[in-house]
């Protein structure tokens, strides 16, 4: 089976020989590789490459090129999606999460997966887990942190 | 070597107790010989141009203050020891200042002006006045070391500069303070809360009875503004980062994020754009998950991918390494005369 993945490269020197040459060890097979340099990108360019292999060597070269910390922006024409997980600490009041929640579902594509809440020492904590489409994770976390800092609530995200 | 050592706390200590175990190392290896000139604390100085009894000060020091010292000068303070005392290099371990970033600033401005060579453990007058420093030195034509500063033992400054000399550094993230470090580590690992944490730490004599300047972030926004001046070559001050310290975190969140497959360290992150000092989520069994008082940080280069340091960021000798490595460095670079 066949398929295609748009992945993110640096505009460097060496940059696609380096994901290439791991990705054809995993055994699968490269069959085209679009590297559309001569547009302007900024300091990333997005390749097409379509590979062709069975169902687990496929697998493995997604794991290879994700090992690799290579972003991976789309698989067979759709946009990926990524998951990432935010903390609130404070005096979290019901209409807070609700505001919180619609400040995610604001972004296009993203929406909130998982909402817990711990209450210790005084204070409450709340765990949001947010899905959204690649690229759009920082609008996401800044609407997050415009509302958390509207209700004085301490945002803490991930590295 | 002539060395005039200012300030004589655990760090000043760790020096002097460093030189004595490494002595004969030192002139087997590099053909250097230190010799002190000059001591000083807070209490008073001693100098001899023949060189000092290292021993007898240190078992001095573990009574009283170098001002009662028999061949002591009651009362005279580091900066009339620069004037008294003949020295190539002045160590300066005076405590951390943040207001003023004082005595640091006058003395080591002072030895540079005398045409002296600097290391430095302190923070507060690099994080204040950075590049007043560094033109000083420059204008001097002396060394002005300092990797001592940030993160203790753990190389940063000399491992992104002289290291990796070959690489443009893009941005550090590291645990750049090894007292939240061990809180929040064991607020994870034992379910205490952050009170009992910190009341743990002050009794193991991690944190000191006044913690602020650790908790609420400040010493790990110096040490970010050093690595920023210094590595990314940012003009910056401590009024420049964003800080937020780990008073806030609950052991409810770290219960939350562990459930998750995260721990809640206290992280600094410089980069081109971004210089701050807060509260973030790492994955568990990354880089940055290292546990206790260990200090870690993550250089992304354009050449050499991204580089990880993990060390002991706080301790007498660990530090006092740290001050004799720059010591050596300035040595091997004036010819080793």
């Amino acid at each position: 089976m066949r398929l295609n993945l748009v992945i993110e490269l640096r505009d460097a020197p060496g940059q696609l020989v380096s994901v290439l040459e791991p990705l054809g060890s995993t055994g699968v097979n490269i069959v085209t590789v679009i590297h559309e340099r001569d547009r302007e990108y900024g300091p990333v360019v997005p390749v097409q490459l379509t590979v062709e292999g069975d169902r687990e060597t496929l697998d493995a070269a997604i794991g290879r090129l994700q090992e690799q910390g290579v972003n991976i922006i789309e698989m067979d024409g759709a946009p990926l999606r990524e998951k990432f997980t935010t903390i609130l600490i404070g005096d979290i009041a019901e209409g807070d999460l609700q505001e919180t929640v619609e400040a995610v579902n604001s972004v296009q594509g993203a929406s909130v997966l998982d909402l817990s809440l711990r209450m210790s020492e005084g204070r409450s904590a709340a765990r949001i887990t947010v899905e959204a489409e690649h690229g759009s994770r920082d609008e996401v976390l800044r609407r997050i942190n415009e509302a958390a800092m509207e209700r004085n609530l301490l945002l803490v995200s991930e590295v | 070597m002539r060395i005039c050592l200012v300030g004589l706390g655990a760090v000043g200590q760790g020096f002097l107790r460093a030189v004595q175990m490494k002595g004969e190392y030192l002139r087997e290896r590099y053909g250097l010989d230190i010799r002190f000139t000059g001591v000083a604390d807070s209490s008073g100085a001693l100098h001899d141009p023949d060189g000092l009894d290292i021993r007898g000060i240190l078992e001095h020091k573990k009574r009283a203050g170098l001002g009662s010292h028999p061949s002591g000068y009651d009362g005279m303070t580091g900066d009339e020891l620069l004037d008294e005392a003949e020295y190539d290099c002045l160590v300066e371990a005076t405590p951390t200042n943040i207001e003023d970033g004082e005595p640091g600033r006058s003395l080591v401005l002072k030895a540079m002006g005398d045409g002296k060579h600097v290391v430095t453990s302190n923070k507060g007058h690099l994080a204040l006045f950075y590049s007043e420093l560094m033109e000083a030195a420059s204008e001097a034509g002396v060394e002005f070391m300092f990797e001592a500063s940030v993160g203790g033992a753990m190389p940063i400054i000399n491992l992104a500069r002289e290291t990796l000399a070959s690489c443009t550094i893009e941005s550090v993230i590291g645990i750049l303070n090894g007292t939240t470090n061990f809180i929040l580590s064991r607020m994870a690992s034992e379910g205490s809360s952050y009170r009992q944490a910190l009341i743990e730490a002050q009794e193991l004599g991690i944190a000191e009875t006044n913690p602020a300047q650790d908790v609420e972030g400040t010493d790990a926004a110096c040490k970010a503004v050093i690595i920023a001046n210094s590595i990314l070559g940012r003009p910056c001050t401590l009024r420049d980062v964003r800080v937020e310290g780990i008073t806030g975190i609950t052991q409810g969140a770290i219960e939350l994020a562990a459930q998750e497959g995260y721990l809640i360290k206290l992280i600094a992150e410089i980069s081109g754009d971004r210089l701050e000092v807060g509260p973030r989520l790492v994955r568990m069994g990354s880089p940055y998950a290292v546990d206790g008082t260990l200090n870690m940080a993550t250089l992304r280069t354009d050449l050499a991918g991204e580089v990880t340091a993990v060390g002991r960021g706080a301790g007498s000798l660990e530090t006092a390494s740290a001050m004799l490595t720059d010591t050596i460095t300035i040595w091997r670079k004036s010819g080793g005369r």
